[in-house]
């Protein structure tokens, strides 16, 4: 049913929206999950707005899930609201098993979304539901005889009710006064502990609400309520009967999840715009160009006036381009929450304590920047629970708290988003991953790592990373190579921090977007290239008396240690324009700092980033090309992939 | 003009159901995102016909049909609920509530625009 007969169009659009709204109700169901384990662990009863709260998110993923003929996600999710109902009517208690079920059930629900999603094909759902049904089976065998035990305590405190009474109208509507609107200021007061239709005089339709302020707390919120014409009187407990729903009063608190004015949008189309955007750019630099090149052919008041409106053009542009770049923007505070999730899966499997500090999840990063950080992410995470944090009775040995804490942070720094991810467990061992690398041959014999840069690079590289993968009982290491690549495609760059005392801390800094980037300009002869400033750390100038060769590697004295050079116009087989004293970009790669000399540079700009998509043009040297204004393209370099390349030969 | 209200908290559901409505002659079609909204959007202005889910925030959508029929102006008003299976005792207490049909998801386009014509023409 369904495919065949919504037209194929309309249900590829539905499947969008389908996945968009099963990860909200996804998203909800882990923040209510974790909750319940705070519960279990405090020895506290479940939540009953957590319990119907996940109760409905079970039921709608069933019901779109149904309508998208997702069947495993459907049952699954049939299964798990099953559960929650029985919870919910005290047939089971929240319990370590139950718990457990829910979490394993909510992640095999994810995965077989997430197939459906890739065209791939959906795990078995049969494990899952079978560990649901054996929580049914025993506590069918307990029967009812055994509801929540009495005498646990409540997380409510002490609360003054008010009865609301709202009229609604078409007046009123106009004036954006509406049954939904009302509830979400009164939310804002306190507790909604009921709501529901009645008819008063005239057979005028009203909404009651029952709302709980807490104890002593500021009740003047009720006076623009009242200004708007809302009746509110105290409540009394033995007044007119409490508002149940006749059916299942529990959905009666259930809060309510807020419709807003959100649009939904393809992000394909949004880069449409980008691009429509860096066309503009372009347009606006020729015309920069043009203009100059006309200018004393015109009169001075004609010229003025011509630079003035280009001035202004070019910062409506860049208001433009900002106003699109805002759009893309999300918070990271879900993928943070995401890895919240991860982190206490991960600790419960390893029995360690673990908790997750997060701040700045405010900050804002391009969409397509947040999906690529989840698998870097999850790596550092794992690594932090799995080889920072020390065993318990590690920790106390050690003078610090059992419970082991994982801090992810991020802020906006200029045009660039910095992630990081610390813990205050026992850091890297630098003996061990030394002898490591030594074994590898990733460092010779003699060599030792004696920064934290260099640790980094031994850390990442790949070969690295697989040995350690299969020895988990050593030092970090496991998918590092990945956050670096990740890090170094987006355009960003990554350093660690790490000490014994103190654990380890790894920096990730990412541009706001990737469409759009500052450059700098450089010319090697007759040819110009564009480089990413964000890759770049530093430029010097390299007098010819400086360089010194080494196993016919040049060298240069760089901050007291030895820097290779890279000379593009060698590397490129290109003619430089003789000169003796060059320029050259620093940049640190994985392999250990460089320098990429360069004729000299010629400027700074806003460049567009137009990928090279022709299989036969494409070169791991260059990460794509863009036009400078003048018409002609320029070829952006990617330093990282020269630098790697240069290393292997 | 037959006004049809659509009352489901799932931005998605209401989208296939006025996607499955969307052809009929001479309607329009109202949303509504919770129980206490289908009541407002009664109360605002008149509908011919509601489609009502069941499990909604704030109030439940039995509840929704027993306020409607319990209002003279309203008791009339034909009710399609459309809810998810698997549920046996809602759709006794539905029926008995009021409703005058019992659609489970997953629905079809036909099948919906088909209760409606039919609902609509008893007005």
């Amino acid at each position: 049913m369904g495919q065949n007969e919504f037209n194929e169009q309309f249900f590829e659009q539905l499947l969008e929206d389908y996945f968009a709204e099963a990860d909200e109700h996804l998203r909800s169901i882990r923040r209510h999950l974790l909750a319940f384990e705070d519960s279990l662990r405090d020895g506290f009863e479940a939540d009953r707005k957590d319990i119907n709260e996940l109760f409905r998110s079970f039921h709608t993923i069933k019901g779109i899930s149904a309508m998208a003929e997702v069947s495993a996600a459907e049952n699954l999710a049939h299964h798990l609201e099953g559960l929650l109902r029985s919870l919910r009517d005290g047939n089971t208690g929240l319990s370590q098993d139950s718990l457990e079920a829910m979490l394993a059930g909510t992640r095999k629900l994810e995965q077989v979304i997430a197939s459906r999603k890739n065209n791939d094909p959906i795990p078995p759902i049969n494990a899952e539901i079978e560990r649901i049904e054996i929580i049914h089976r025993s506590a069918d065998q307990r029967g009812k005889a055994e509801p929540q035990q009495p005498g646990t305590p409540s997380r409510s405190g002490g609360s003054i009710k008010f009865r609301v009474f709202f009229e609604p109208s078409k007046e009123l509507a106009a004036r954006d006064l509406t049954v939904t609107t009302v509830r979400e200021r009164l939310e804002a007061l306190g507790t909604i502990e009921g709501s529901k239709p009645v008819i008063r005089g005239e057979g005028k339709i009203a909404f009651e609400f029952v709302i709980a302020v807490a104890d002593g707390s500021d009740a003047s919120g009720f006076d623009s309520l009242r200004d708007d014409g809302i009746t509110v009187t105290a409540y009394m407990e033995d007044g007119p009967a409490p508002i149940d729903g006749p059916h299942d009063p529990d959905l009666a608190d259930v809060e309510h999840i807020r419709p807003s004015n959100v649009v939904r949008v393809d992000l394909a189309r949004l880069d449409e715009l980008m691009l429509i955007v860096g066309d503009l750019v372009i347009s606006r630099a020729k015309l920069s160009k043009k203009l100059a090149a006309v200018e004393d052919l015109l009169p001075v008041e004609d010229s003025r006036d011509l630079h003035e409106i280009n001035q202004s053009l070019e910062k409506q542009l860049r208001n433009l381009r900002d106003g699109v770049m805002r759009v893309r923007m999300v918070p990271l505070a879900e993928i943070f929450e995401r890895m919240r999730f991860v982190a206490r899966d991960l600790a419960r499997d390893s029995e360690k304590r673990v908790r997750i500090d997060i701040s700045g999840e405010d900050t804002e990063i391009d969409k397509l920047l947040v999906e690529r950080m989840v698998d870097p992410l999850l790596h550092l995470v794992r690594n932090s629970v799995s080889h920072g944090i020390e065993e318990p009775e590690d920790r106390l040995a050690a003078g610090k708290p059992v419970e082991g804490v994982i801090r992810l942070h991020a802020a906006t720094v200029g045009d660039s988003v910095l992630i990081q991810v610390s813990d205050d467990g026992r850091g890297v061992n630098i003996d061990k991953v030394t002898e490591r690398a030594r074994d590898l041959g990733l460092l010779a014999p003699v060599d030792g790592i004696d920064s934290d840069l260099e640790l980094l690079n031994v850390l990442c590289s790949p070969g690295f990373s697989t040995t350690l993968e299969a020895d988990r009982a050593s030092g970090r290491g496991v998918g590092m190579d990945v956050v670096k690549r990740v890090a170094d495609e987006l355009g960003g760059s990554i350093s660690l921090e790490t000490s014994p005392s103190s654990g380890t801390s790894f920096s990730i800094r990412l541009p706001l977007t990737l469409a759009i980037t500052d450059a700098l300009i450089a010319c090697v002869g007759e040819q110009r290239f564009a480089v990413p400033q964000l890759a770049v750390s530093e430029v010097i100038e390299i007098e010819p008396g400086s360089i010194r060769t080494l196993e016919n590697l040049e060298v240069i004295e760089y901050r007291g240690r030895a820097l290779p050079l890279i000379r593009l116009s060698r590397l490129f087989s290109m003619p430089g324009d003789g000169r003796e004293t060059v320029q050259a970009f620093v940049v640190n790669e994985a392999g250990g700092a460089v320098a990429l000399t360069v004729d000299r540079v010629i400027g700074q700009q806003e460049i567009v980033i137009n990928a090279i998509n022709d299989p036969l043009a494409k070169v791991p040297a260059f990460s794509g090309a863009t036009e400078l204004g003048d018409g002609q393209a320029v070829l952006i370099l990617n330093v990282s992939e020269i630098a790697k390349e240069q290393r292997t030969k | 003009m037959d006004r049809i209200l659509i009352a489901d908290d799932s931005p998605t559901i209401r989208r296939m159901m006025i996607a499955s409505l969307r052809n009929l002659p001479d309607i329009e079609i109202e949303e509504a995102g919770s129980g206490l909204e289908a009541v407002e959007r009664l109360a605002l202005g008149p509908v011919s016909m509601l489609f009502l889910d069941l499990n909604m925030p704030d109030i439940h959508g039995i509840e929704v049909i027993q306020f409607v029929r319990s209002h003279k102006s309203f008791a009339g008003i034909p009710i399609c609920v459309v809810t998810t299976r698997g549920d046996e005792e809602s759709r006794r207490m539905a029926l008995a509530a009021g409703a005058d049909v019992y659609l489970t998801k997953p629905f079809s386009p036909d099948q919906l625009a088909e209760q409606a014509t039919k609902l609509l023409s008893r007005n």
